[in-house]
């Protein structure tokens, strides 16, 4: 068994694809290292200047609440480019997410260059490349009768086969590590804290998980199809159907399953929701002062509040719903994208990476726990909360004959001593959340593991070996 | 002679079952892929067409709507990615367009962003450049391999004349496996009523298809360059796979990081800076014509000079901050620039950016698109004078002219000129190595 490995190995040390596979790596993970040295700096200065100007402006009319950037962007970036950088709160939890930083719109699409793309696309494929001959090149060669006639069972060969892949694709893949590692370390030695190595570790045996599923993959076509080229072929195709087709179709193909009303559909309700909800109810007080239901200015004033804000709740109670549609949406399209273990790998490494879609909730539901703090305690200064509105209105309606001046009522600045204004701060996902709430995308890696294992080893078993 | 080898050469790539395979592949995803895009499209269109009819503009909001690209089916490029609304006052102009819902609301990046496009352009330039690859790899190789090169040769061919019919076959079964997959999808796109090609349609889209043939024309090149350098066909098929796989999936990658990294573009803080320094000079006359107007509002007499004045301004500070945003703008449009210089040694790259010309889903159609939601705000602001001076002639004011310019066929071929001259220099050099390299060749 070990001769088996050990020749394999050096076979493959020494092959073309081993060596520039060798070269990308030390490339793609330099360039990751020195790029995320450059985002995190930046994003962790802005962060810093943003939170310390909130923290010496305390308002009561609205706050910002900033996220702070996560140190394992290099890890798996997980759309936080994307993401909101934090959110707008007003009173009233009217929240407003705001977006990432200026980005240009104009470039061409293309995918982070964090370590979870390197593996899931680039070293994913060097295993293809590096498995696809094991057992048909052999069978080309007419070395693989000649192997068989020692006595050698086919099990222990194929094993050796594929722990040789495997163990080439981990010193790659260590090597760059240890060089993205250095490159943030020179800059950013906090980054390299012991839970942060854990999680390094950690993403390192995911990888393996991941990497050995394409392994089991190539070494089945390999067994079950004579020519190489055909194997390889063949390879690529899934390689591409996985690592492209799937996730980049499946945000469309959610789209049309989902029962989401398209954005024009729900830019078309919001006008006339808001002339309903907020402007009709308006309009009515000046029907109920001319009939005489509202007799003093004081009424007025406080009817005029009140249909103000209930309307207001209405319209942001249209837009909160929205906004959860589209957040099912988007949680459907990850759903679809599950097909590919290349999907799966990507959500597994963001979850312990601790960055991707389940922090972006972990940190809106820490905003969201927030603006409860932050009405409770405008309640407990100003004796009210008054939301502020998008919408303005001021009409002059009159009463007795002189005009009375309405206007849309805004929150209003505490003027006494701030110091104890609630302070925001976020949680962060633990390794251990991350492993729970990746616990499934992980299941899904080994049985995919299982599966092809099981279709290598049954097909090398009946191959013709002639 | 050169018909012969020709023939033969055809019908053993048809017998081949990569051949199969590989177009068997490339039918299913392009299908797959235009099935998918279409039912997007529809969509969209749906969305535009009733945002024409029901959102119309009012007197003061004008609403200006992007309409989907037809050819997006087939080149997605940034189609879905742009917004498709901007709703421009006198008082401010967007700096880019956002979702139906407005800005700050719209939601339309959340779902498209991180998924890039899988199109019947996607194909062309990853899964056909591949099968390309399949096909020419052991080209020369093999049969050398095999020892037949050998065989062929002590026949009366000329080596120039078997390579030509090698590389002529070799090339017309690509072309006809191109072909098939865009007549498929053609034919998908086709089939639905919502969908209706014009002259310029057809014109661009023939200029891509061929662009297509030149692009897969330059891997092909590079493999039967390779084939003949490299005597083991394994071998050379891997050093193809490596450079395939540089050439579409790392380079055009590392271009954009580069251009991010050697182009800084000014921070959010540093534009507000900038417009608040651009606005500076005229703060001061601003606030005072703003107060008189609102002391005006609330007596409930603004006299015709103040009203006009006080429009004059607001306009005014929309069109230098318009100023600044455009400023920024040129400034994005320049780091594209860079990215795309930097990636243009890439085949890859250069059929890309071509081919959202010929589709209008890349940035020219949508600056065309800016361009025009400037006119029609300047149309806008003139027509809001009207308020202060002729009530009337303002109710009676024909809707604000909007009519994005369709660019022509021609501008599009000539922005893309360049994009063609590379991809030609590159295949002709590669066929150029191929010949001499197989000319100086040992075949035994």
């Amino acid at each position: 068994m070990k001769t088996i490995i050990r020749k394999e190995l050096l076979d493959h040390l020494r092959s073309v694809q081993f060596a520039v596979l060798l070269a990308a790596t030390l490339v793609l993970f330099a360039v990751n290292g020195f790029v995320f040295v450059q985002q995190y700096s930046h994003l962790n200065s802005d962060y810093r200047l943003h939170v310390t100007e909130v923290e010496q402006h305390p308002s009561t009319t609205g706050t910002f609440l900033y996220r702070s950037p996560s140190p394992l962007l290099f890890m798996a970036e997980g759309g936080e480019k994307n993401g909101p950088t934090g959110y707008d709160l007003r009173p009233k939890q009217a929240l407003a997410a705001m977006p990432a930083g200026p980005r240009n719109f104009k470039m061409p699409e293309i995918p982070d260059l964090d370590w979870a793309f390197i593996i899931k696309i680039v070293f994913s494929l060097y295993v293809i490349l590096l498995g696809f001959e094991a057992v048909s090149g052999e069978k080309e060669r007419g070395t693989l009768r000649l192997m068989l006639s020692n006595p050698v069972g086919r099990l222990r060969l194929l094993t050796g086969k594929y722990l040789a892949i495997i163990l080439s694709a981990a010193i790659a893949l260590l090597v760059g590590l240890i060089i993205s590692l250095i490159i943030v370390a020179v800059f950013f030695p906090a980054v390299l804290s012991l839970p942060n190595l854990t999680r390094v570790a950690f993403l390192f045996v995911l990888a393996l998980a991941y990497l050995s599923l394409f392994a089991f993959l190539s070494l089945f076509f390999s067994a079950l199809i004579t020519r190489s080229s055909l194997v390889l072929l063949v390879l690529l195709a899934f390689w591409i159907f996985f690592a492209f087709f799937i996730p980049d179709t499946s945000g469309i193909i959610a789209q049309e399953f989902s029962k989401v009303p398209s954005e024009y559909e729900m830019a078309k309700l919001v006008g006339p929701t808001i002339q309903k909800e907020v402007w009709d109810r308006i309009n009515k007080l000046q029907d109920r002062i001319k009939k005489g239901e509202l007799k003093t200015e004081k009424d007025i004033r406080e009817e005029a509040d009140l249909a103000y804000e209930e309307g207001q709740d209405r319209v942001r109670k249209l837009y909160a719903d929205y906004d959860n549609a589209v957040q099912q949406r988007a949680d459907l399209a990850q759903i679809i994208s599950r097909v590919s273990p290349v999907a799966l790998f990507q959500y597994s490494a963001e979850d312990i990476g601790g960055t991707g879609p389940a922090a972006d909730a972990r940190f809106l539901q820490d905003v969201r726990d927030f603006s409860r703090i932050y009405d409770d305690y405008i309640l407990k200064r100003m004796g009210k909360v008054v939301g502020t509105s998008p919408w303005n209105f001021a009409i002059s309606v009159p009463l007795n004959g002189k005009p009375i001046f309405l206007q849309s009522p805004y929150p209003q600045e505490y003027q006494g001593d701030k110091s104890d204004f609630p302070r925001f701060s976020e949680t962060k996902a633990t390794l251990l959340d991350g492993l729970m709430s990746g616990l499934w995308d992980i299941a899904g890696l080994l049985l995919w593991n299982i599966i092809l294992a099981g279709l290598a080893f049954s097909a090398f078993i009946r191959a013709d070996v002639r | 002679m050169l018909k012969t080898i020709i023939k033969r050469e055809i019908l053993e790539y048809l017998k081949s079952a990569k051949f199969l395979i590989g177009l068997g592949i490339t039918l299913a995803l392009a299908a797959g892929s235009t099935v998918i895009n279409v039912q997007d499209y529809k969509g969209r269109l749906q969305d535009y067409q009733s945002a024409m009819q029901e959102m119309k503009s009012d007197s003061f909001y004008i609403h200006l709507y992007r309409p989907p690209q037809v050819l997006s089916t087939l080149i997605q490029g940034k189609d879905r990615t742009l917004g498709n609304s901007i709703t421009i006052t006198y008082m401010g102009i967007p700096p880019r367009t956002s979702g139906y819902m407005g800005e700050g609301r719209s939601q339309h990046q959340r779902l498209v962003s991180g998924f890039a496009a899988f199109d019947f352009a996607f194909v062309v330039r990853v899964v056909l450049s591949l099968m390309v690859v399949f096909i020419a790899y052991n080209a020369v190789s093999e049969e050398k391999f095999s020892g037949t090169l050998k065989m062929i040769l002590s026949n009366r061919v000329p080596r120039d004349q078997l390579l030509l019919g090698k590389l002529l076959g070799g090339w017309f079964v690509i072309l006809g496996s191109l072909a098939v997959a865009a007549l498929m999808s053609l034919i998908l796109v086709l089939s639905h009523s919502f969908i209706a090609f014009g002259p310029g349609e057809w014109a661009r889209l023939l200029i891509f298809i061929g662009l297509s043939a030149l692009y897969l024309t330059v891997f092909y090149g590079l493999s039967l360059f390779v084939s003949v350098l490299v005597d083991r066909p394994a071998a050379a098929l891997m050093i193809l796979l490596q450079a395939w796989v540089f050439l579409i999936v790392i380079y055009p990658n590392l271009g954009v990081i580069a251009a991010e990294n050697l182009f800084k573009l000014p921070s959010q803080e540093q534009l507000e800076q900038q417009k608040a320094a651009a606005l500076q000079p005229y703060e001061a006359e601003y606030k005072k014509v703003m107060e008189a107007f609102v002391q005006g509002v609330r007596k409930g007499e603004v006299s015709k000079e103040l009203g006009l004045r006080s429009e004059e301004f607001a306009a005014l500070r929309a069109d230098v901050t318009h100023k600044v945003d455009e400023e920024y703008d040129r400034k994005l449009t320049a780091q594209t620039k860079l990215a795309r210089a930097i990636s243009s040694l890439s085949p890859a790259a250069l059929f890309d950016q071509a081919a959202v010309q010929y589709g209008r889903t890349g940035m020219a159609q949508y600056e065309s698109f800016m361009r025009e939601v400037y006119r029609c705000w300047q149309q806008d602001v003139e027509r809001s004078k009207l308020i202060y001076t002729d009530r009337e002639a303002f109710k009676r004011a024909p809707a604000l002219a909007f009519r994005v310019p369709v660019e022509s066929t021609a501008d599009a071929f000539a922005a893309t000129w360049l994009d063609w001259l590379l991809l030609a220099f590159l295949a002709l050099a590669f066929f150029a190595l191929a010949y001499t390299a197989f000319l100086k060749k040992d075949v035994r």
